[in-house]
């Protein structure tokens, strides 16, 4: 690692006392160890050569704050995730802005295909031949839309044996439409 | 690669030798020392609070001068290292001034329990904050301007910390200046306020420091 490290920081020093030749190693060794840190991070190879560019560009405006006397690499990755923050920002926020809104389309979705083709009304029969209490927790909940808080509220049940007596009588109800 | 190339080939052209930035220590002793002599001549030109020497006896009232120094001195050296890319590779001394602030509110906390019976309330509340702001806006000027000359990545974090350093000066400058024996007041509106300051200072950080 040592050994792979230390002539970045002897090229960036030599880059900037205004050697060219160095400067361009320099950027060359860089886009090459950087470049499996941003494939991983980011799916197209478009986007990533863009990216590329980009922190070079960065690397090349901020090649001051480096002064050759640290190691090269954290310095450059440091730029590199700072520009990739950035351009992830950017993306996903481009993305939402082109996401549709879902009611734009909720008009021409098809029908539902789970629907279900049994009603209160379509059993109405069923449901009376059930126990009194039963019968009368089903047509509140389902004919006149109460929840089971509220069914039990005005019954004078607790709320888990309204639940209950909904669960048996559903299970009653399948059992009698499975025959049918 | 090819458009990589050509950007390489581009930039070497370009090259042109560079300064390197000042060493952050040397960048925060530079302000170390200018804020230091704006604090002193603050002080002389507003005057010392008179009962100074006979407060500086007060344990509690001296661990906050001292403290306060301490932040200052902290967050001058943290804002400088969170002016470069990689925090010139001293993430710990960059992160220092979090346990200055912790030391801080313990003081706090422990001269505010030492207050007993509570000293009389000023009569004036919002002044002091103003004050603090004001004495505090040309050293906050001048950080962010050697700050914008670097490439901070931590843009908000050392927006906050710079406008903190910078407030410290005031809030020193205020507590060496003003005759008050309210630790109450002084938690209200000497030091709430500059935590909401701080959050102004990321914002700034933002605007300012971003490249």
């Amino acid at each position: 690692m040592t050994e792979k490290t230390e002539p970045l920081e002897a090229l960036m020093k030599q880059a900037i006392n205004g050697d060219k030749r160095a400067y361009a190693v320099l950027l060359q060794e860089t886009s090459r160890f950087l470049r499996p840190f941003l494939a991983k991070r980011l799916n197209m190879a478009a986007e990533l050569d863009d990216l590329m560019q980009e922190i070079l560009i960065s690397i090349h405006k901020a090649r001051h704050t480096y002064d050759g006397e640290r190691p090269f690499k954290p310095w450059a990755y440091a730029i590199a995730r700072y520009r990739l923050q950035d351009h992830l920002r950017l993306h996903y926020s481009d993305q939402l802005r082109q996401a549709i809104d879902l009611s734009d389309v909720e008009n021409s979705l098809p029908d539902p295909v789970t629907k279900s083709a049994v009603t209160y009304e379509s059993i109405r029969g069923e449901i009376r031949a059930l126990p009194q209490k039963q019968a009368a927790i089903l047509k509140m909940m389902h004919q006149e839309g109460y929840t089971a808080k509220e069914v039990a509220k005005k019954i004078g049940m607790k709320e888990s044996a309204v639940k209950v007596a909904a669960y048996r009588a559903y299970k009653i109800l399948r059992n009698k439409l499975e025959r049918l | 690669m090819s458009k990589i190339q050509d950007l390489v080939e581009t930039l070497s052209q370009d090259a042109a030798v560079a300064r390197p930035a000042p060493h952050p220590f040397i960048m925060s002793m530079k302000w170390l020392a200018g804020m230091t002599i704006y604090l002193a001549l603050s002080l002389a030109i507003y005057g010392l609070r008179p009962d100074l020497m006979s407060k500086l006896h007060e344990p509690w009232f001296a661990a906050e001068i001292a403290v306060l120094i301490v932040i200052f001195v902290a967050t001058s050296f943290s804002a400088a290292l969170l002016s470069f890319p990689d925090l010139h590779q001293m993430r710990r001394v960059a992160y220092a001034p979090a346990l200055m602030f912790a030391l801080f509110l313990l003081v706090i906390f422990f001269s505010w329990s030492a207050d007993n019976p509570p000293a009389a309330l000023p009569i004036h509340t919002y002044e002091c904050t103003t004050c603090i702001v004001l004495v505090s806006l040309l050293p906050a000027a001048w950080t962010f301007l050697e700050m914008r000359k670097n490439a901070s990545t931590h843009f908000r974090l050392a927006g906050g910390i710079a406008l903190l350093s910078a407030l410290s000066i005031g809030a020193l400058w205020l507590r060496l200046h003003e005759v008050n024996d309210s630790i109450k007041h002084v938690i209200e509106w000497h030091y709430l306020p500059m935590i909401g300051f701080g959050i102004l200072g990321m914002w700034l950080g933002k605007k300012i420091l971003k490249w």
